[in-house]
């Protein structure tokens, strides 16, 4: 009988390989591709140390990528190596996308390590407990400078806990970015909500239409907020007691369903934070709440398309003009950082010449402290893009028209859930959808609120 | 004449999909070479190059003025160790629980497949609380020690399968001949496994490129960072998105990738559907 079975050959081996000889050499081999370092030895071994003059002390520093490039490098490479060099104190400065901050400053939290102070682009009182009380820094630069903005006290302070839950140096007014030729065609220009109406179906004709998002974007917030405060409709009052079911908020739903239906299109449901300036910079958008970004980047791409975006502060409703900030640029300095004593200096300093920073941010960032930066209106009058002055506006916006997400109350912890979460640009989808009426809207949203806030007042944040 | 036919239908049952398929790479090629102004030009897109296009600007700024290049390091050093682990850890593994675990064999597998499941958006803040107290912050050996929490239960569950697919005989006629189990594992099993093999070290490596989450809670030193968080980190500034920049970084490391799983695409389909045919 025939031997069928597969014929495997294993007696040719030299050299026995053995479980010890196995592992002896899988252990040197890890050990070569682990410190051989592949040229990456600094990245396996640590981040490198200075080159140079070796300074005292280290301060950490994250924050986000900012919209014009030339301020991170004014920041990373000139002012904190100026500042790092006078004190002592080397300064590493990382950065991340603005929308993955959140992320990972909760991963900090969470681990109870790393940087010494972190700058998120909206205050975040639910960190509260985690880090230090910034009243130094705002006492040391209020003895040189005078008063802080409201809108960053509002921002910042806690008055249940009386706690300075971060340090804001600096915020972004929130100006109507429009199209001056195309409005121009329809005869009118978007000083009022109503006017923005009426407008906006000449504008969808025209293949041009309105970009108020509603979307789970920063965008979408800000300006839905900032909507419903035009029309007299609030979240909390000042004494943080929710006021969301009101006939201002059913008005503003309407107005938003309305706005949707005759002006927009659907993709104000899926946008992103760049959605806007993308229709903005494509010349597709007409209208579009947000900071300066847009005009700044089309000064860069297509000056035909910058010649012809105007700033304007926030359309007035039936309770007024009232906007937020569209950035709160806000430095916490964590209870685990290192070197809290150099990171109460730097941010006091940064704060009382705060001229470079403004400069560098293309008057993107306004300081908190007004006085940190004097004569603004001749700084704004400098930009040599046309049209001629139209940055001026900015100072009017940051002076009149600006409040804290939370206003007339302060921009608690409940506030700030309610923000991360989405919810007012959720309740006007659901309502231009035709999912929800204005009334039961403004009530499930009211109740889903009222849960929020007495869980954070459980807690003793509000 | 039949197989003339047979070959047009498979054409147009395939075409419709491959167009499909390929379109976002070709978009993406198309998109980096375009000037700024012409990305925004609504009429050029996406067929044609207008104004200042096509360029080479982008990639210059990719290359001269990011640490792209850095970047790309990083991730292949972390890709070819955690392959290297997960192959040194998941082969036994299947192997053991394909041969030796008995009737547990399966369900333990099943089992380790699915912490594979759970996400990493679960994970990643108990893990940066580990990382952080063994002081691996800011280095690539956090991502070398993290990532083969799912590398290894894939792998081990597809090799387990695989490893089902290999007669027995073989390897009792090693062992009748004399062979510890070390040595037919070396010298049959695996030398026969190469499908299974090939499938775990592209996958796991794509699952090494794609991660995202864990790089951004561990590390952000600027020269530390794999791909994925350095590239959105330089590229995407606030509200603004540099696309054709962002296009060309993404779409530089997915042809490599690419080339291999064509190399290998036989082998590779046999060591994913080996499992399934016992």
């Amino acid at each position: 009988m025939s031997d069928d079975r597969p014929r495997v050959d294993i007696t040719a081996a030299q050299d026995e390989v053995t479980r010890r000889e196995l592992l002896r050499r899988a252990a040197a081999g890890a050990i070569v591709l682990v410190y051989g370092g592949f040229g990456v030895k600094s990245a396996v071994a640590g981040a490198p140390q200075f080159r140079g003059r070796e300074l005292k002390g280290t301060l950490r520093i994250l924050q986000w990528s900012h919209f014009v490039p030339v301020y991170d490098t004014w920041f990373d490479n000139q002012y904190t190596k100026r500042w790092g060099q006078a004190n002592d104190t080397e300064i590493i400065v990382d950065h991340v996308n603005q929308a993955d901050l959140p992320g990972r400053v909760a991963a900090e939290a969470a681990a109870g390590k790393g940087h010494d102070m972190v700058a998120l682009l909206a205050p975040a009182p639910q960190y509260e407990d985690r880090v230090i009380d910034h009243k130094e820094i705002v006492q040391e630069v209020r003895r040189k400078r005078g008063k802080m903005a409201d809108v960053c006290v509002r921002s910042a302070y806690n008055p249940k806990t009386k706690k300075w839950h971060g340090f804001p140096d600096s915020y972004a007014p929130d100006p109507i970015n429009y199209r001056i030729d195309l409005w121009k065609q329809v005869g009118a220009r978007p000083t009022s909500w109503d006017r923005v109406l009426k407008a906006a179906p000449k504008l969808r004709a025209m293949n041009h239409p309105v970009g108020i998002g509603m979307s789970n974007e920063i965008d979408s917030n800000m300006a839905l907020m900032a909507l419903m405060m035009c029309f007299g409709s609030f979240i909390q009052n000042s004494k943080a007691r929710v006021t969301l079911n009101s006939k201002a908020t059913r008005e503003a739903l309407k107005f938003g369903r309305d706005l949707f239906r005759k002006g927009e299109s659907n993709e104000i449901f899926a946008w992103t934070a760049a959605s806007n300036n993308q229709g903005m910079l494509a010349g597709r958008l007409s209208l579009a709440l947000n900071a300066i970004s847009i005009p700044r980047s089309a000064e860069n791409t297509n000056a035909d398309l910058a010649r012809n975006i105007g700033l304007l502060p926030i359309p007035a409703g039936p309770h007024g003009r009232l906007g937020l900030e569209h950035v709160m640029h806000t430095y916490m300095i964590w209870k685990f950082a290192s070197n809290k004593k150099m990171a109460v200096k730097f941010l006091a300093e940064l704060e009382l010449k705060y001229r470079g920073a403004f400069e560098a941010s293309k008057f993107y960032n306004f300081p908190s402290f007004p006085a940190s930066v004097r004569n603004v209106p001749v700084r704004l009058a400098r930009d040599p893009h046309t049209p001629k002055g139209k940055y001026d506006v900015l100072k009017t916006i940051s002076e009149k028209y600006t409040k804290n997400v939370g206003y007339p109350g302060y921009s608690n912890a409940a506030i700030g859930e309610i923000f991360d979460t989405f919810l007012i640009p959720q309740m006007f989808a659901e309502v231009a959808q035709g999912k929800r009426s204005p009334d039961d809207a403004a009530r499930a949203y009211q109740r889903r609120i009222n849960s929020i806030f007495a869980k954070w007042r459980r807690r003793g944040k509000i | 004449m039949i197989e003339r036919r047979e070959k047009l239908m498979s054409y147009l049952v395939l075409g419709p999909f491959a167009i499909v398929l390929a379109f976002p790479f070709y978009w993406m090629l198309w998109t980096s070479f375009k000037s700024d102004i012409d990305l925004y030009n609504v009429n050029d897109v996406p067929f044609k190059f207008g104004k200042g296009s096509p360029t080479l600007r982008n990639y210059a700024f990719l290359f001269h003025h990011t640490q792209y290049l850095t970047w790309v390091k990083n991730t292949v050093v972390v890709g070819a160790i955690v392959v290297l682990i997960t192959l040194v850890l998941a082969l036994p593994a299947g192997y053991a629980l394909a041969r030796l675990a008995g009737r547990w064999g399966q369900n333990l597998g099943v089992g380790i497949f699915l912490t594979y499941l759970v996400p990493p958006t679960l994970l990643f803040l108990p893990m940066s609380w580990v990382i952080a107290h063994i002081g691996l912050q800011d280095r690539l050996l956090s991502l070398i020690i993290v990532f083969p929490s799912f590398t290894v239960p894939f792998s081990t569950w597809l090799l387990m399968g695989f490893f089902k697919t290999i007669p027995a005989e073989l390897e009792d006629a090693a062992l009748v001949d004399g062979a510890s189990r070390l040595r037919t594992l070396l010298y049959v099993i695996f030398p026969i496994s190469v499908p299974g093999i090939l499938t775990v070290v592209i996958f796991s490596f794509s699952l090494v490129l794609n991660d995202f989450v864990y790089a951004l809670a561990f590390i952000t030193t600027s020269n530390a960072k794999t791909i994925s968080t350095g590239v959105s980190t330089v590229l995407i500034r606030g509200d603004v998105f540099f696309w054709q920049g962002l296009m060309a970084a993404t779409l530089l490391p997915t042809i490599p990738l690419a080339l291999l799983y064509n190399m290998f695409l036989n082998r590779f389909i046999a060591g994913f559907t080996g499992g399934a045919f016992r």
